[in-house]
């Protein structure tokens, strides 16, 4: 139990990057700034929690600055209909050099070792890591038994017929990248107040490029994308046993593995996936 | 469409405030007088809070007691001789590359600009103005190896690096002799998490590694340090120090620290090339000149017994004295 505990923390934050990106996809939009997303929501979370000592706050703030950088990419994605890589990819520049710059202004230019209060855990569970699980299953009702739900898929798989059936598919993709951006802002607040206690320069280290691949690998499903995350994080921490062991073997074989697994199973499922069919595509009202 | 070019301009410049490095600021106005100016090329953030943020704090101490015009950049692979050049073109009198990568380019832009001194941490060639001064961090990683050997209960000990580079490789060989020493039955565990800015897999890493038996647990992994002391504290280990004096983390568990004390070392090296008096050369800095140093946290060192504490002494002299020489690889 404890071991499971230990796995769904350390997945925590791509699975819930995760778990928001397919929702953004099954929109219609790919969200590749989900990266900067949970960059952004580490560094404030952290930064809040430094200053008031409340982990709480912090993770609200997190959720706060997720939304409003994933709310700047719905400008240009869905608004002004830009190409949503380039969009996101800005994004996760943006958030890069943001952080970076702030970080260095507040603790010096070299840097400091930062430990902030974490969040209360019982027996290696905590509130974000349980509202993670429940999370992927309110989120699959909702897309799956929901009005809004429905809308939203249609917008994703054929966004003419979603207007054409009295639904702005613009307000349906705002709201989708803003409760992805709020997932993404939450994951980083949970790596770095959940997990770590502390901030480090690009500290997400890739992980929302991971959980972009979850979804992928989840098959646009939201329990698929948290399970695909828990197989991942548990590969993960399989590394660092191997390595433990001392077998003359190079490490970076090892923490090369869940990426390893990751394109193994895509390749084994990638094949008739049911992506949505408008994903990545703007959408151009007619009148 | 005119808002939308106005946005997407908007958006731009966001990504250029973004991407402006907080470092010094370039030369602007061009003084009277030809000022003596230093530049320091890193292979990471200086905001490591270890191996590159050390550099930066000597490139500091070089411009508040020399009085030189600094400025510094991250330069890896293919930028690193094109920093240089530009350095050079600018009228850098020094241009320190902080790791052994730097060498090999030095010597070969260095060619090119014989009134610039380029100087690199570690690596193996040498002209009239390029130079190497390399840090014997190994003797402070030796000690702690002979204090974790002497006081593990398990008789199992850990090291976590970051990135995979071999001046940290060879560290940890000096560690694990240390440990060998002191203990010629204890066994000393690796792990690299191929990431010296990732906190939570330090985390995960040492955390695995005390479940795997190990009490006492040494770092290479720069910001993600308190990660590692996070997890000893935690799981009950005792964590060590490297690079800077990190005895007083608030995590507690940090016993003792293997330090570089780099600030000298750049202002000397500095101060030479200002005079003129720089010829090339390599420099080993290590115990005896006092650039190294290990440290006990003096808010645990009751914890340390004393026959440890006369052995780690005994070893330091020896060091100091030049009758033990510590392994260490060359790069």
């Amino acid at each position: 139990m404890n071991e499971f505990a230990t796995i769904l923390s350390y997945a925590a934050p791509v699975a819930l990057a995760a778990i928001g990106e397919t929702v953004v996809e099954r929109s219609g939009v790919i969200h590749i700034g989900i990266e900067g997303g949970m960059l952004a929501g580490a560094f404030f979370a952290m930064l809040t929690t430094y200053a008031t000592g409340s982990p709480w706050l912090g993770i609200g703030v997190g959720v706060v600055v997720g939304v409003l950088l994933a709310l700047l990419s719905a400008v240009f994605c869905v608004t002004l209909l830009a190409d949503q890589v380039v969009i996101g990819t800005a994004v996760n520049l943006l958030a890069i050099g943001l952080t970076r710059t702030l970080f260095a202004l507040r603790f010096g230019a070299s840097g400091q070792l930062l430990s902030v209060e974490k969040i209360p855990s019982m027996n290696g569970l905590d509130a974000v890591t349980i509202g993670t699980v429940i999370l992927a299953v309110l989120v699959h009702l909702a897309l799956t038994r929901t009005g809004w739900g429905l809308a939203t898929r249609s917008a994703g798989e054929f966004p003419e017929a979603t207007e054409a059936a009295g639904y702005s598919v613009a307000k349906l993709r705002y709201g989708a990248l803003a409760f992805g951006g709020a997932l993404a802002g939450l994951g980083g607040a949970y790596l770095s107040l959940g997990i770590a206690g502390s901030f480090a320069d690009n500290m997400t280290a890739g992980r929302g490029f991971v959980a972009i691949a979850m979804v992928t690998f989840g098959r646009w499903k939201p329990v698929w994308a948290l399970l695909a995350s828990l197989l991942i994080g548990w590969v993960d921490s399989l590394q660092f046993t191997f390595q433990t062991k001392g077998w003359d073997a190079p490490f970076q074989l090892f923490v090369a593995l869940p990426y390893l697994v990751a394109l193994l199973v895509l390749a084994g499922v990638g094949r008739g996936a049911n992506a949505p069919a408008a994903l990545a595509t703007p959408f151009r009202r007619s009148r | 469409m005119n808002q939308r070019a106005f946005l997407l301009s908007a958006l731009a410049a966001l990504v250029l405030i973004g991407c402006s490095a907080p470092a010094g600021k370039p030369s602007g106005e061009a003084p009277k007088e030809e000022p003596f100016k230093v530049a320091l090329l890193t292979p990471g953030p200086v905001s490591d809070a270890g191996w590159s943020a050390m550099a930066y704090e000597g490139l500091m101490a070089i411009k508040d007691e020399l009085g030189a015009e600094v400025n510094n950049q991250e330069a890896g692979g293919t930028q690193i001789k094109d920093a240089m050049r530009s350095y050079a073109r600018q009228g850098y009198k020094l241009i320190f590359g902080h790791g052994f990568e730097y060498n090999e380019p030095g010597m070969e832009v260095g060619k090119d600009f014989p009134d610039t001194v380029f100087v690199s941490s570690s690596g193996g060639q040498t002209a009239t103005n390029v130079g190497a001064f390399r840090f014997y961090l190994e003797q402070g990683f030796y000690l702690a190896g002979a204090m974790a050997g002497k006081m593990s209960k398990s008789g199992v000990v850990g090291m976590v690096g970051g990135d995979d580079v071999p001046s940290i490789r060879s560290t940890f060989k000096a560690f694990r002799a240390g440990v060998l020493a002191a203990n010629p039955n204890a066994k000393v565990q690796e792990v690299f998490t191929g990431n010296g800015q990732d906190p939570a897999k330090a985390k995960q890493a040492t955390e695995q590694m005390i479940a795997a038996g190990a009490d006492f647990v040494i770092h290479q992994a720069n910001a993600a340090a308190q990660g590692v002391f996070d997890a000893c504290k935690e799981k009950g280990a005792y964590a060590f120090g490297a690079n800077a004096d990190q005895n007083a983390n608030p995590s507690g568990a940090v016993i003792a620290s293997a330090i570089i004390v780099g600030k000298p070392a750049f202002v000397a090296l500095a101060k030479q090339v200002k005079e003129g008096t720089f010829k090339g050369g390599i420099a080993l800095m290590g115990m005896d000149k006092g650039a190294i140093d290990f440290v006990v946290n003096p808010a645990m060192a009751a914890k340390v017994p004393a026959d440890v504490t006369a052995y780690v002494d005994e070893l330091r002299k020896q060091i100091v004295d030049g009758k033990l020489t510590v392994p260490k690889d060359e790069f």
